[in-house]
């Protein structure tokens, strides 16, 4: 089913692993470049620089090929259609599958453009075929095709993106199909909490299982998308607004105690259990999901004014940090404070130098005096687009 | 499952007893969960919450508190924070320094940040430096320079950078060059070349004395697109008059030089720089040739050159991702 060659994948994984051991000195060089030609791996790819370069003129060319050959077929009445884009979508499908299976390209950016762009063209496709029905009935319909397709092709592919719109559309799928079937929303939440806390239950299942292991990464994002809409089938502000607009009522939302239990617990509940399994998927989500809650809570109730209230949670964050780190000093309950010891591939100070001239450059500017102002000169971007 | 991996490497012998026992020791320790970049975040997080709140609270409060206490706050953030950093510091070498530990980076960024601020707030208050706004930037800028150098901090190096950018009357971070130039003007076109220039040149003068070699990158980096960017916006401002000739002449000889270096140095990131504002400047070349064609003919041939170049460019990255890995 995987367009990879599955034994190099499997090797891919053990020549990562083993390289981890090199960084932290347990194996010597001299074993890894022994271990590489016995455990080989065939596919191209090359470093992310060379990937991002590959994506963009990848790009390039399709753009390019699927433009002139809509303007060769444009006599012929062919391309108003949704067919055409089917069309387009099949052929850079068809050189995907060359790309990856005679030319070994893995992760190497020609694979992750044509992969992308075939994907956009046959959702666009189906999105115009279905918005000839009239108002939002299409919905289902398209959330469904959509779900295959990107399912299709995270399977074959094992690629991130498509495995996170899968899930998306799925979930999607499945809220359309109940408020079709079953009239009212009241029931909704409940239906969709367990949902995504069944995909969520699942993938987890399917993390574990040896026979799956090339679907590791889109596993665990499928687990992020799904703690995530776990959240929000509960989150007040969601079911509220929601019901508002597909009703036109605002009237307050039925069981609304349990959704504010909801909105507010459900944070702290992924943290405990993220510490607990040490699962860091739950508890970035955790964390993140915190600040939600907060604002959540603040679009109803005003309790104290914007000054005060970041002052205090900036302290109290503070403070929890200064305890976590004085506490993690030493190693405890298996948990550290310090870095993890694999070396990142980008060395991340320079990165970080970037990051900070951006957010932290504006410096007391000087007003400029030169002569009349023009409007925003306009260029870059592929050296193409200016000039049509 | 790892035990595997390796039991099955260390009979095949591929690893030596002595690197087996060093795993076997490696997988008897507990696996420790490292919460590193948890903490270093909500650390973030909380001081732009605190200082987001403070600085509310003293806006708010500004009647009552008063510019002189803000100010003498600013002033003793920041004094405070580079007395701990002169105090903590290595000793200066003309090579990479280490910081002495993970919160001395963040210190000496805040200590900057504050002293931008200090300065900037007491030109718009007093207007110290009254119209001389160049003197309000140039000091800073100083400042910057020698405390990157000083400290050997990249992030502040960057800063200083910007400063100088800002000083000269342009921006200079990729985000803000592309929003908010105006590149019709020829005295920003022309600014912006010379510090593109600068830059370049301070990059390779870094190289050549070996004076704090680690600060090229930034250089490089800056002078790159800057000078690029100069040199593209110079050559569609005087599309129509002969002198485009020379700006186009400019990019083929910074192209050159510039390829040249990421050989030597065996980067490729500079080396994608290179091959891909070339390619800019050469389809603009070959759009302007085909745009003579009053047809539509004119389109395919464009299209025809878009994918076979972009097809050749790939193939082009590819061998020399070879070449630069096999030198």
């Amino acid at each position: 089913m995987i367009a990879y060659n599955k034994t190099w994948l499997a090797n891919l994984r053990l020549q990562d692993e083993v390289e981890i051991d090199v960084q932290q000195g347990n194996i010597t060089p001299d074993e890894f470049i022994a271990i590489q030609p016995k455990y080989l791996v065939g596919f191209y790819t090359p470093n992310l620089f060379v990937r991002i370069g590959l994506f963009l003129l990848t790009c390039v060319i399709v753009l390019f090929g699927d433009g002139m050959l809509s303007l060769m077929a444009a006599s012929g009445h062919i391309v108003d259609g949704f067919g055409w884009l089917f069309f387009l979508g099949l052929l850079s499908y068809a050189g995907l599958e060359i790309i990856v299976n005679n030319n070994n390209h893995y992760r190497s950016g020609v694979d992750d453009a044509s992969l992308f762009i075939t994907q956009c063209l046959f959702i666009a496709g189906f999105a115009i075929m279905l918005s000839k029905n009239d108002g939002d009935s299409h919905y289902l319909s398209l959330s469904g095709l959509i779900f295959l397709l990107t399912l299709y092709f995270s399977i074959r592919f094992t690629d991130m993106l498509s495995a996170a719109i899968a899930c998306i559309s799925f979930f999607a799928l499945i809220f359309f199909t109940w408020t079709k079937i079953v009239p009212g929303l009241s029931t909704v939440p409940f239906v969709m909490m367990l949902v995504t806390g069944g995909v969520y239950w699942l993938a987890q299942i399917c993390g574990n299982r040896k026979e799956l292991i090339n679907y590791n990464t889109s596993l665990t994002i499928v687990k992020l998308v799904s703690l995530l809409a776990f959240y929000a089938s509960g989150n007040y502000y969601i079911i509220q607004t929601l019901s508002a607009e597909m009703t036109g009522k605002t009237d307050p939302v039925p069981f609304g105690m349990i959704f504010w239990i909801w909105t507010i617990l459900l944070p702290f509940a992924y943290i405990a259990f993220g510490i607990k399994k040490k699962d860091a998927v739950l508890l970035r989500v955790g964390l993140l999901l915190i600040a939600t809650a907060v604002i959540t809570f603040r679009t109803y109730y005003h309790v104290l004014p914007v000054d005060t209230a970041l002052t205090i949670a900036g302290t109290l964050v503070l403070g929890i940090v200064y305890g976590v780190t004085k506490y993690l000093k030493t190693p405890k309950h298996g948990f550290t404070r310090a870095e993890p010891d694999t070396i990142n591939s980008l060395d991340h100070l320079k990165i970080e130098s970037l990051i900070v001239a951006e957010t932290i450059s504006h410096a007391p500017t000087a007003p400029v005096n030169d002569g009349v102002k023009f409007g925003g000169g306009d260029f870059g971007g592929g050296g193409s687009s200016g000039d049509f | 499952m790892t035990n595997n991996l390796y039991n099955k490497l260390h009979a095949e012998g591929l690893i030596s007893d002595e690197s087996f026992e060093k795993i076997r020791q490696k997988e008897a320790e507990p696996v420790l969960f490292s919460l590193h970049w948890e903490i270093k975040t909500l650390l973030y997080i909380g001081v732009l919450m605190l200082t987001g709140g403070l600085g509310l609270l003293i806006y708010e409060n500004i009647d009552t508190i008063g510019h002189e206490f803000v100010l003498m706050l600013i002033a003793a953030i920041c004094l405070g924070c580079f007395y701990y950093c002169f105090n903590n510091k290595r000793p200066f070498s003309k090579d990479r320094v280490q910081s002495p530990n993970s919160y001395f980076d963040y210190i000496l960024l805040l200590a900057c940040t504050s002293l931008l601020i200090f300065v900037g707030y007491l030109q718009f208050e007093y207007k110290v430096f009254g119209t001389h706004y160049g003197m309000a930037t140039f000091i800073p800028m100083l400042a910057l320079f020698f405390v990157a150098y000083c400290f050997d901090h990249l992030g502040i190096l960057s800063m200083a950078i910007a400063n100088l950018a800002v000083w000269m009357g342009v921006s200079v971070t990729p985000k803000q060059l592309l929003l908010e130039s105006d590149f019709n003007s020829e005295t920003i076109i022309y600014t912006y070349l010379v510090l593109g220039i600068i830059l370049i040149a301070a990059a390779y003068i870094t190289q050549s004395t070996a004076f704090k070699k680690h600060f090229k990158f930034s250089y490089q980096h800056y002078g790159i697109h800057v000078a690029y960017i100069a040199m593209l916006a110079g050559y569609f401002h005087y599309y129509d008059s002969g002198i485009a000739a020379v700006w186009m002449l400019g990019i083929f000889a910074l192209s050159y030089f510039i390829y040249k270096d990421a050989f030597k140095e065996k980067s490729f990131y500079f080396l994608l720089l290179v091959v891909l504002y070339s390619y800019i400047a050469v389809s603009s070349l070959f759009v302007r040739m085909c745009i003579g064609i009053r047809d539509v003919a004119a389109f395919y041939i464009i299209a025809l050159y878009f994918m076979g170049t972009a097809a050749y460019l790939i193939v082009l990255l590819i061998n020399l991702n070879r070449k630069i890995k096999a030198s």
